[in-house]
């Protein structure tokens, strides 16, 4: 290293005072990583449905064309979508420091993704109840664990905005309550974004 | 460390959200896929052109979502974000896209579909 | 009801049965007398000296990324040595069963191990060394090591990390429950298909398999999270990218292969246990499944692991060889540079672990080709090191000894991995014992490296220097021993020995088996050796009080900090001006220069919640293997609660006040011992709003 400086009188060697890292940058950027690899997870899923996905693996039964409805999927995506806008203009709410719309735009969430979910889970047992289900075919397991994938998340998104739901009234908008929001913001746009993917690839190309 | 005492509100992240923006992901999102929707009904491409257009629809709303819910762009509070996408997307078609490289090959050459099979249902990504 | 498995099933006790407990078979009779103990004797001695306490609030609920990095070491150790154990019985069935005329004992028909428990013992050996061994092995280093180089007090998330070690060491515990609960699967350590599926095995020991897996991974994954955040966010001051040591490079590299190849495994074992216990057919031979999907799924994460392991150690390497040259490490931004081409590279190549499945010549060329490629950035690494070494000072430690053979073992390593890239080679020595001597020359490499560390690393923590003359005679008989069964083993593969074979029908074998068996005598002695020098520097740990700086010659900042290293790591932050920023201040003879004045420091507190989140997942993980659904929901609900209530805790830290902070300095600078938090039950604890 001959580039090296020899030290001068400003030379500092330490740094008193050093505020260290934001935590709620940190957050952030954590739950990104985290949501990447679990963009991997589906990345996972959506590489088994396509190996799956042809008329040997569905092994006599249903393939995609006979069980998906592009039409009802499209219901769904306006359902999904409008959820995680009502989640994120929540966080606008919070932005002004209004907690009430804040609470009012988080239930407007929770009940367009009970929509959500009460149609894919309409479909689901459908299926099953007419004989194919998970356990019917290679094509029928790939295309049930990746839609019930999806609603899983979906579920731990409706628990975690309930729990915001008490905390926000609790502890106002603190450090950790604003990261978490900020978090579950990113967790929910994340699901339409996966849904978009199922949605194209299960509903539409399938069809 | 020492945790900053500023107000939580006025982090850039939170700063960042707008309601024009989220609402204007939502209508852009649900524009594309209504048409590709119109697409998929009207079933009069050819199967290869047909997944191209469905696919460059998806895209642009995968890209609007980027823009217009995560809000990524180079700014300071978002370079990292942005940068560990661009990081992994790569991954992602790269376990799609070989995988179903080398299992297309593979069936071509150890699964003999019976030609009527094959005649009967429409074509996947896979054939 | 009972999902689809065949046998009795009990609401209760799920398919858990008395005659499930095999204490018939005189080999884990053996086992479970000296694990029982050992146990015993650790819990005595806990007793004894009155430390359940200090146990307790100073390592188990700990949040100190020092003390979990220990904590990770020594679960790593411990399973280091039960893998060991499981190669050496691996070993000697071979040899002993060895032709058609080879006599049985204990109710084998050759050999000493009956193909049910053979096959047991090879499919633990190898999902524990990957797993259980090495990757938390270098886990504790990078938690160790990462935070002090950069200068930061602390990982990103502290509490978090716990999580991820007591996840580690819950999946780590159901493994070895399985030794004395049921079996452990008999489908290899990367899951045989269709073996692993519920016709072909039955019981639960692909469940055991499975399950202490998919937990473990969620441990790495968090981890990976971790360090990456902590990386990215908590370099100190002036320590830009380009001056942050190797290591931590090598850290980052490796944690982004983490992050994202981990929830591919995740996926094949979660749609293996699908099959498994929701009928589904993924993988089934009918039904619509695909055997290879599984295979393929597993080796879209199986070769970034190889590299998730491989890459730690060139970290380490890449400290010790300019630490005993006495000069930086050449070739800095190529070093770098190499490291991401090889994890980028790692994404690419998965095929070649089944170029026999036949999927055509295009592909096959198409990985053949990648996976040359990254002889490249290796070849990079190894002569940077050579440059390095070249015209240095250079000393021949313990630490140096490890890296000097590490480097070695690449070699051959990479060499032999370069003739398996090419199918028209790998057709015909695919799944012989080739494979096998091929592999363990790069992860005896990681062994290698791991003890380079052990050994580099450890004064740092504990104020003494493991001993000299006994750490080179373990050495030598590691590297002989480790010779002797390896070269041996690649004549195997090339005479045709195929891997896993419980009975070695071919005579002809019998020199090199032989010689193998010779090799694990060695190793045999290379651990009571390990175990002398450990007994031996612990006796002398008096004789010598060592500084900050232990060897010397030290490069980075972790040298930089009171020897043993305080939970606060650096008293203040300190301002990085160069690359190798401590060989730097030793030049101009700046290394002991103090803070003018100490300041107030927020440390994060203890927490009980990990352990017990670990414990939850344990038990939740063994009720699914047994199929016990009440305890699993009930393992389940614990975590979710665990992780609610969390999230309701608002105590998040104290502070330290600087005339405390300026007396435990103070302390360090005369040698009394103070890396132990003080007791703060009488303080005011700052409990603040986030
Ligand atoms: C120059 C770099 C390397 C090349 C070209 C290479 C190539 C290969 C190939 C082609 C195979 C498949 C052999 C077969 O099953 O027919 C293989 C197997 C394997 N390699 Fe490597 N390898 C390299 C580095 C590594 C490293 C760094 C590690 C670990 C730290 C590693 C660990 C393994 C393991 C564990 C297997 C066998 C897995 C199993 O089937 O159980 N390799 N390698
Ligand atoms: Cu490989």
């Amino acid at each position: 290293m001959a580039h090296e400086a020899a030290p001068t009188a400003n030379t500092r060697l330490f740094r008193p005072g050093y505020a260290g890292h934001n935590q709620i940058s940190a957050r952030t950027l954590g739950f990104w990583l985290y949501m990447l690899s679990d963009a991997l997870l589906f990345t996972a899923l959506f590489a088994s449905y396509a190996v799956l996905d042809t008329p040997m693996n569905a092994a006599g039964g249903p393939i995609a064309s006979q069980i998906v409805n592009p039409i009802e999927g499209f219901w769904q995506t306006i359902a999904i979508l409008g959820s995680v806008t009502a989640y994120s203009l929540s966080t606008v709410s919070m932005k002004n420091g209004k907690r009430g719309g804040t609470a009012l735009g988080i239930i407007a969430s929770i009940v367009l993704a009970v929509v959500f979910l009460a149609f894919g889970i309409h479909d689901l047992t459908a299926l099953a109840a007419q004989g194919d289900g998970m356990d019917r075919s290679g094509y029928l397991s790939a295309y049930f664990v990746l839609i019930l994938t999806h609603a899983i998340h979906m579920g731990i998104g409706i628990l975690w905005m309930l729990v915001m739901l008490v905390q926000i009234p609790r502890y106002g908008f603190n450090e950790m309550v604003v990261a978490r929001m900020l978090n579950l913001r990113m967790f929910w746009q994340f699901q339409a974004t996966v849904w978009v993917c199922v949605y194209v690839y299960v509903y539409m190309i399938g069809a | 460390m020492a945790g900053s005492h500023s107000d939580p509100l006025a982090h850039p992240e939170v700063q960042q959200g707008g309601a024009l923006r989220y609402i204007a992901g939502f209508i852009s999102t649900v524009l594309l896929m209504g048409a590709a929707l119109i697409v998929t009904m009207r079933h009069d491409l050819a199967y290869q052109s047909f997944v191209e257009l469905v696919g460059g629809l998806a895209f642009l709303a995968l890209l609007s979502q980027a823009a217009l819910f995560y809000g990524l762009d180079i700014s300071r509070a978002q370079i990292w974000k942005s940068v560990s996408l661009i990081l992994t997307v790569p991954l992602f078609i790269i376990t799609v896209g070989l995988t179903v490289w080398m299992f297309q090959s593979l069936d071509q050459r150890t699964m003999v579909m019976p030609s009527s099979a094959a005649a009967a249902t429409q074509p996947t990504l896979l054939q | 009801m009972q999902l689809q498995a065949p046998g009795p099933w009990s609401l209760l006790f799920g398919r858990l049965t008395l005659d499930q407990i095999p204490y018939t078979n005189p080999i884990l009779q053996v086992t479970f007398a000296v694990a029982a103990l050992i146990g015993l004797a650790v819990i005595g001695v806990v007793l004894y000296y009155k430390k359940v306490g200090y146990l307790w609030r100073e390592w188990l609920t700990t949040v100190d990324h020092k003390k979990i990095g220990v904590m990770y070491i020594i679960v790593g150790l411990v399973m280091l040595f039960r893998g060991f154990a499981d190669g050496l019985l691996i070993r000697t069935q071979q040899v002993l069963a060895n032709g058609p005329h080879a006599a049985g004992f204990l109710g084998a028909q050759h050999g000493f191990l009956p193909p049910f428990h053979f096959d047991q013992v090879y499919s633990a050996h190898g999902t524990i060394m990957i797993l259980f061994a090495a990757t938390p092995i270098l886990t504790g280093f990078q938690n160790i090591v990462v935070p002090l180089q950069i200068g930061a007090r602390d990982m990103a998330f502290p509490y978090m990390n716990a999580v991820s070690l007591w996840l580690t060491t819950a999946a780590a515990a159901l493994v070895m429950i399985s030794l004395f609960v049921g079996d452990f699967s008999q489908a290899g350590w990367v899951g045989l298909i269709p073996l692993t599926e519920l016709p072909f095995s039955p019981g639960t020991g692909v469940d055991y398999w499975m399950w202490a897996i998919q937990i473990s991974s969620v441990g790495t994954t968090l981890n990976a999270i971790n360090m990456i955040v902590t990386i990215v966010d908590m370099r100190a001051p002036g320590m830009t990218w380009f001056r942050m040591p190797v290591f931590s490079w090598t850290t980052l590299s490796t944690n982004i292969i983490g992050l994202t190849a981990f929830p591919v495994l995740g996926v094949a074992l979660a749609l293996l246990g699908a099959d498994r216990y929701l009928g589904t057919h993924f993988f089934t031979a009918g039904m619509g499944g695909n055997l290879m999907l599984y295979t393929n799924l597993f080796w879209i994460w199986g070769h970034p692991e190889v590299y998730f392991l491989i890459l730690p150690t060139f970290g380490v390497l890449s400290e010790v060889i300019p630490t005993f040259s006495e000069k930086p490490i050449f070739g800095y931004v190529t070093m770098v540079a190499a490291t991401f081409a090889i994890a980028g590279i790692s994404w690419l190549v998965w095929l070649h672990h089944f170029f026999t499945m036949g999927s055509g010549p295009d592909i096959n060329g198409f990985f053949s080709v990648a996976t040359m490629l990254v002889g490249i950035p290796t070849g990079v690494k190894v002569f940077n090191w050579m440059f390095t070494l070249y015209r240095g000072r250079i000393t021949y430690t313990v630490p140096m000894l490890w890296a000097m053979f590490g480097l070695f073992l690449l070699l051959i390593g990479g060499l032999t991995g370069m003739m398996l890239a090419l199918p028209a080679i790998n057709y015909t020595v695919h799944d012989s014992v080739f494979v096998i001597a091929h592999f363990h020359c790069m992860v005896l490499m990681v062994v290698c490296a791991g003890f380079a560390g052990v050994t580099y690393w450890f004064p740092k923590l504990f104020g003494f220097k493991l001993d000299e003359s006994w750490g080179k005679a373990f050495f030598w008989t590691f590297a002989i021993g480790t010779i002797t069964v390896f070269t041996a083993m690649f004549a195997l593969g090339f005479e045709g020995e195929t891997r896993r074979l419980e009975w070695t029908f071919n005579t002809a074998w019998k020199p090199m088996l032989v010689i193998e068996e010779v090799g694990m005598v060695l190793y045999v002695i290379s651990l009571a050796l390990f175990a002398m020098m450990l007994v031996v520097s612990i006796k002398n740990r008096n004789r010598e009080r060592l500084g900050a700086d232990p060897w010397g010659t030290s490069r980075t900042l972790e040298w930089l900090t009171p020897t043993p290293i305080p939970f606060y790591n650096f008293a203040v932050t300190p301002q990085v001006n160069t690359r190798d920023e401590l060989a730097w201040r030793r030049k101009h003879e700046l290394a002991n220069a103090k803070p003018d004045a100490y300041e107030e420091i927020h440390m994060p507190s203890n927490s009980g919640l990990p352990v017990i989140l670990g414990a939850c997942a344990g038990i939740f993980g063994f009720a699914m293997i047994w199929r016990i659904w009440w305890l699993a929901a009930l393992g389940l609900l614990g975590i979710v609660a665990i992780v609610i209530f969390r999230s309701f805790d608002k105590n998040a830290g104290y502070h330290l006040q600087p005339n405390e902070v300026e007396a435990m300095e103070r302390n360090l600078a005369i040698g009394s011992i103070t890396s132990e938090q003080p007791d703060r039950s009488h303080h005011s604890i700052h409990a603040e709003a986030h």
